[in-house]
């Protein structure tokens, strides 16, 4: 049950990283310059995959 | 350029889980023979297949396509942000390449390998784990696309390259570039997961699908100079 957990939602740090970047998504796309929300999400993306890669 | 970069993407990815799954059915057959392992990891196919046509189907009802798609979108960015961070890790040094000689060597020394009945559940366990890899790339991407037979054609086509080559070879794939796929298709399903995510969330691309490319463009060159940057501090820490 773990395993297929995993292999579906990968680990904590993976949901928290991906949760992060799509909150500062949603804050940038509500906020006074929506269109940066497009810049936003992947470069916190590719943030939380640095942190990922660090981190394990 | 999207559902060639969505064929493409899904043949990448499901190579790199048929050929783990690949090597754990090869080292329960050297125990238990061809015959046995190849019904365990016919029954755990049989299994994806109908989960796939379910979920398919399912999905495919859903009034609210908005919200399957923000959640599709979700599942991608998941997979696709481990699989980058992954590869970027291993590219970088920081972990271990995956070996799958030593892989067929771990499971060659489990101890269920002297029962046949717990022999053939590894070999339906391990495909099922690999598969079900595949079957989230297949139904997320597919149904995204309204291309669920060309992508599940890909996964297929996968598959079966891995069994012909495997046949031909007879031991682990271990010459298979996984560290490179899994950074191209982590890359791509990123692409794929952040455009549709803000899509769902009502956001317009400002250059419409042409974004696509763009996305998976900058997921790929940030990973590599990630990986060049990693690789340099590692160097610098030793």
């Amino acid at each position: 049950m773990r395993a297929l957990f995993k292999t579906l939602f990968g680990s904590a740090r993976t949901i928290s990283a991906a949760a992060a970047a799509v909150v500062l998504a949603g804050l940038a796309l509500h906020g006074p310059a929506p269109v940066l929300a497009g810049a936003v999400l992947p470069v916190a993306l590719l943030a939380g995959a640095a942190y990922l890669a660090l981190k394990g | 350029m999207p559902h060639l970069g969505i064929i493409l993407a899904t043949y990448l990815g499901a190579c790199v889980e048929w050929v783990e799954a690949f090597t754990i059915v090869l080292a329960v057959a050297l125990s238990i023979g061809w015959a046995r392992a190849a019904t365990a990891a016919g029954a755990a196919l049989l299994v994806l297949a109908g989960m796939t046509l379910t979920g398919t189907a399912l999905l495919a009802y859903v009034p609210d396509f908005a919200w399957v798609q923000g959640v599709i979108a979700a599942f991608l960015i998941l997979f696709g942000l481990r699989w980058l961070a992954k590869a970027i890790a291993r590219g970088a040094g920081l972990r271990p390449l995956h070996d799958e000689v030593a892989q067929f060597n771990a499971v060659r020394a489990s101890k269920g390998l002297s029962d046949h009945h717990a022999a053939w559940l590894i070999a339906f366990n391990g495909t099922l784990l690999e598969g079900l890899e595949v079957w989230l790339i297949v139904v997320a991407l597919g149904v995204h696309s309204h291309h669920t037979l060309p992508v599940a054609a890909a996964a297929i086509a996968a598959l079966l390259t891995v069994i012909a080559v495997g046949a031909l070879l007879h031991r682990p794939l271990a010459r298979v570039p996984e560290n490179a796929l899994k950074f191209i298709v982590g890359g791509a399903l990123l692409a794929f997961g952040s455009f549709w995510l803000l899509q769902a969330l009502g956001y317009a691309w400002p250059l419409g699908d042409g974004a696509l490319p763009a996305l998976a463009a900058f997921y790929l060159l940030g990973g590599l100079g990630l990986v060049a940057l990693l690789r340099r501090r590692a160097g610098a820490a030793a």
